[in-house]
């Protein structure tokens, strides 16, 4: 009786000692698996900054394209409008409450240059104090005029057309000049002056 | 004798054929290319820029009031604009009309609800080279022309939909 309780007690600690073994070898490969997912993980933090690199280097690629494109137009104006023959021609408005503008017309010399019509929001954005470049040409140095032709709505909403005129030196350097368009408040009609920015 | 008439017969088919080809409809040269900036006048008096609707799909119709098929055609683009306009689809006609009263007119009686633009010096016809009316451009939302129709059926607005719809996709 003891015998055989001895005999099964060992069989019972050979079969948990073979278990055992048995669990740990099916669990062993485990570990190289793991280093293995590890493995495979581990490139992944490494193309991460691969991505940024890349990233960086196409940002940095468009920088040049837009730093190439402004460096072109500057070449560009420069060739075709070299400052000593340079005239441009600035729009501005000022409140606008006595005069909606529809259109401009400028003439240099009796001869016309721009014609532009007004979409509210391009009036809208002279109001709110854009600037826009009107006209941007070549004239020879000597005396010149400048003739611009504003329509729109005038005070009570009714057509209205007015002129402006300036005289002009064209000399060696850029020429610069200003339509404005103000509200004269006393007298409760628009005002236009070219001013010249020498 | 067999020879003759079988030179006779490829003769005939290769006038037909270049009879078809010759009938086909003209390639638009600005198809593929940036729709040409302008501004016009309105019948209803504001101002429109084509450029201020970058980011639409934009349809522009071409069209005069003595054009048989243009007020059908217009009326159909309505439709279309009043589905669509929340989708990002906008319409100008624009009449080449020299008499502008008349075409101010032709626009009221006809059921329009895009604007309707005056072109009486015929400077923007010129620029897109209008051969005929009606001639609708569909323009993408890049300012790109992708399509032309040079004339109106009545098979027309199912395609004038499908193209709307793969450009309102895009």
């Amino acid at each position: 009786m003891k015998r055989s309780f001895q005999f099964a007690f060992t069989l019972l600690a050979l079969l948990a000692m073979s278990g055992f073994a048995w669990s740990a070898e099916a669990e062993a490969p485990a570990a190289p698996e793991t280093a293995e997912a590890a493995a495979a993980a581990a490139p992944a933090p490494a193309a991460a900054p691969d991505t940024r690199a890349l990233d960086e280097e196409i940002q940095s690629i468009k920088k040049d394209v837009v730093d190439l494109n402004r460096d072109l137009f500057v070449l560009e104006e420069e060739l075709l409008f070299p400052a000593n023959t340079q005239v441009a021609v600035f729009l501005s408005m000022d409140v606008g409450e006595f005069f909606a503008l529809d259109t401009v017309e400028l003439r240099v010399d009796d001869k016309q240059v721009a014609k532009y019509l007004y979409t509210p929001r391009e009036a809208e954005a002279l109001l709110k104090g854009g600037v826009q470049r009107l006209y941007l040409g070549n004239l020879r140095v000597g005396n010149h005029e400048l003739v611009a032709l504003f329509t729109g709505k005038g005070p009570n909403g009714q057509d209205y057309s007015r002129g402006a005129q300036l005289k002009f030196e064209k000399s060696v350097g850029a020429k610069y000049l200003e339509l404005k368009i103000a509200d004269r408040q006393r007298k409760r009609q628009p005002e236009f002056e070219i001013k010249d920015w020498e | 004798m067999q020879n003759r008439r079988n030179s006779l017969f490829l003769l005939a088919a290769a006038l037909l054929g270049g009879a078809l080809c010759g009938a086909a409809e003209p390639s638009y040269h600005l198809l593929g290319q940036s729709a040409p900036d302008f501004a016009l006048r309105a019948t209803s008096g504001s101002n429109f820029r084509l450029s201020e609707h970058r980011g639409e799909v934009l349809l522009v119709a071409f069209w005069g009031s003595r054009c048989g098929q243009c007020g059908t055609q217009l009326a159909a683009l309505s439709r279309m604009v009043d589905t669509y306009r929340s989708a990002g689809l906008a319409a100008f006609a624009v009449n080449v009309d020299d008499n502008q009263v008349a075409a101010a007119e032709f626009a009221m009686a006809h059921p329009v609800t895009f604007p309707v633009l005056l072109d009486p010096a015929k400077a923007i016809a010129r620029q897109y080279r209008i051969d005929n009316l009606p001639m609708l451009l569909l323009v993408d939302r890049a300012g790109v022309i992708r399509y032309v129709h040079r004339s109106y059926r009545s098979g027309s607005d199912a395609q004038y939909l499908d193209q709307i719809k793969v450009l309102l996709d895009e």
